[in-house]
């Protein structure tokens, strides 16, 4: 294993091209990302067997380590699909989405995360944030205005909307943990199995403890009888599927939760 | 001089950083001592800690990876303001380092495209290839619209009028009053964001009444798709070889042939993947 600080790690066009469009997409699902690395073998060394993903991410990582960024993985909170994402560890500030967004537009995101964050479901109302805009600092805004910023979140894949709701998008919560763990250290709430930051689960009505329903659907898998792993009491609420990326690609259908992660690419 | 192999491991040859050194010497008399960056200014305080300078160079290459994701304009003031700041002294040497990460991570050169409006561009540095967004061509319905217009605009050999782009467009079931699922408003799409991109121009016809418009390829598409593309492109849409379009067909080829004799980086010898 080199040593961080004067030597990097191996790295050659294929590992460059992958990064390049990488962070051309921002997001991308992990099939997406599979296929990516197929194209970069393809175009820049065609004999090569393919890393394996992992160790193939694992080695770029440790070439951007001294640069402070990271390829990091997580999987979305509705349905468990997993997503790569090039993030700055750094700037643990929202002023990482400074680049293209003006004070009002920021201080409105911060809003709305924090009542997302305060919510019970991970929603916050269209009402409930525009309700907020006196509040914002900087240029004065309008609600009408504040309605075409909040799309603007949607589509840059800062937020998800269901319904006239809003929650974080699973690039959100890969770019912005660590700022929300250290934001609202009490506000925040995270999963019984996988402890990782929780904006949208399935709670036990007894005792409180919460769980991603990705990790809720890998834990109660092919359990009759689901009961809460800290109380012990019945699990009331529906079980979902566990991802299978293969059945997805049989079926060709776009689920209707792939919307927000399929929108127009900028 | 052959500029760095491309697949050489990442420690920095005293060659390598003297090229770079040099490109940027040379600008920095220049360009960059226009843009206000002299050489060595009147002695002022002291140079900050070179772990600062290091961290500087971090975060523009972050926010200048961040601009070209966003398809924004990499503006020098810009980057003053919101990254260098109280640093442009050193601001010469901050880039140096970002550009020198870029090239060995990304694949990617910072290069000032336009001394007049202060803009910069990512370039890629790679070998070209057959345009990476094929590779995910199903996921892109954008570049396959503004494909779609660079195409009309370069089998015409000229400006393409708007009239005839809607036309073009209504085939797919695009019109300019309607909003459409996937790019919303396609007029403003096409009209507005691509040229703010600038990835066309969109210009009125002159001497012309009542007023009529056309489109012609901005200076990133030029920068960053080749005629071969579009050829390709065309021959996948309609299905047909790119020869039925012979005239540009040819001309395709010539630029490909004059890209190739102008990037010698792609025969330079291509050591294998080494270890450190």
């Amino acid at each position: 294993m080199q040593s961080s600080t004067k030597r990097m790690g191996v790295m050659t066009d294929v590992h460059r091209r992958f990064l390049q469009l990488l962070m051309t997409h921002g997001v991308l699902e992990e099939w997406d990302v599979k296929r990516l690395q197929r194209h970069c073998y393809k175009v820049h060394d065609r004999n090569a067997t393919v890393d394996k993903l992992e160790d193939f991410i694992n080695n770029i990582n440790s070439v951007l380590e001294s640069l402070y960024i990271e390829i990091k993985r997580g999987v979305t909170e509705d349905d468990g699909r997993p997503i790569y994402a090039l993030v700055n560890l750094a700037t643990t500030s929202v002023s990482k989405m400074a680049t293209d967004f003006a004070e009002n537009e920021l201080d409105l995101f911060r809003k709305a995360l924090e009542l997302i964050i305060d919510s019970e479901t991970g929603f916050a109302s269209s009402t409930n944030i525009l309700n907020l805009v006196d509040q914002l600092k900087g240029k004065k805004m309008k609600k009408k205005e504040a309605e075409q910023v909040l799309q603007k979140f949607v589509q840059n894949k800062w937020l998800i909307e269901k319904e006239g709701e809003f929650t974080l998008h699973g690039r959100a919560i890969l770019e912005m943990e660590q700022y929300i763990r250290e934001t609202y250290p009490d506000a925040v709430k995270t999963c019984n199995i996988c402890h990782s930051l929780l904006i949208q689960g399935q709670s036990c009505e007894t005792c409180g403890i919460r769980m991603h329903l990705p990790c809720v659907a890998k834990y109660f898998q092919s359990n009759a009888e689901p009961r809460c792993p800290h109380c012990n009491d019945y699990w009331p609420h529906e079980i979902p599927e566990v991802f299978d990326p293969e059945k997805e690609r049989e079926s060709g259908i776009s689920k209707p939760n792939k919307k927000p992660l399929r929108s127009r690419q900028r | 001089a052959c500029p760095p192999a491309p697949n050489s491991n990442l420690t920095l040859s005293p060659i390598s950083v003297h090229a770079m050194d040099r490109e940027w010497m040379s600008m920095s008399s220049g360009s960059l001592g226009r843009l206000g960056m002299r050489g060595q200014g009147p002695p002022g305080p002291a140079p900050p800690a070179p772990a600062q300078l290091v961290q500087k160079a971090h975060e523009l290459m972050w926010y200048v990876l961040v601009k070209d994701q966003k398809k924004m304009i990499i503006w020098f003031p810009d980057m003053v303001k919101d990254v260098i700041g109280s640093y442009k002294k050193w601001c010469r040497s901050i880039l140096r380092r970002t550009s020198l990460i870029l090239a060995r991570v990304f694949g990617l050169h910072l290069r000032l495209t336009s001394l007049h409006t202060m803009e910069f561009a990512l370039v890629k540095a790679l070998e070209p290839e057959e345009l990476d967004r094929v590779a995910l061509s199903n996921r892109m319905p954008m570049t396959g619209l503004l494909l779609m217009i660079l195409s009309l605009i370069y089998v015409k050999g000229r400006g393409a009028r708007e009239s005839a782009v809607w036309n073009v467009l209504r085939i797919l079931g695009l019109r300019p009053w309607k909003k459409h699922s996937t790019f919303g408003d396609v007029r403003k799409l096409i009209t507005e964001e691509f040229v703010q991109q600038n990835y066309l121009k969109y210009q009125r016809v002159p001497y012309v009444e009542p007023p009529e418009y056309e489109f012609f390829w901005g200076s990133r598409a030029s920068r960053e798709i080749t005629k071969l593309q579009i050829m390709e492109f065309l021959a996948r849409v309609f299905k047909k070889d790119p020869q039925a379009w012979p005239s540009r067909y040819r001309e395709a080829l010539e630029e490909a042939r004059a890209l190739r004799e102008a990037n010698p980086t792609a025969h330079c010898a291509r050591s294998s993947v080494s270890e450190d």
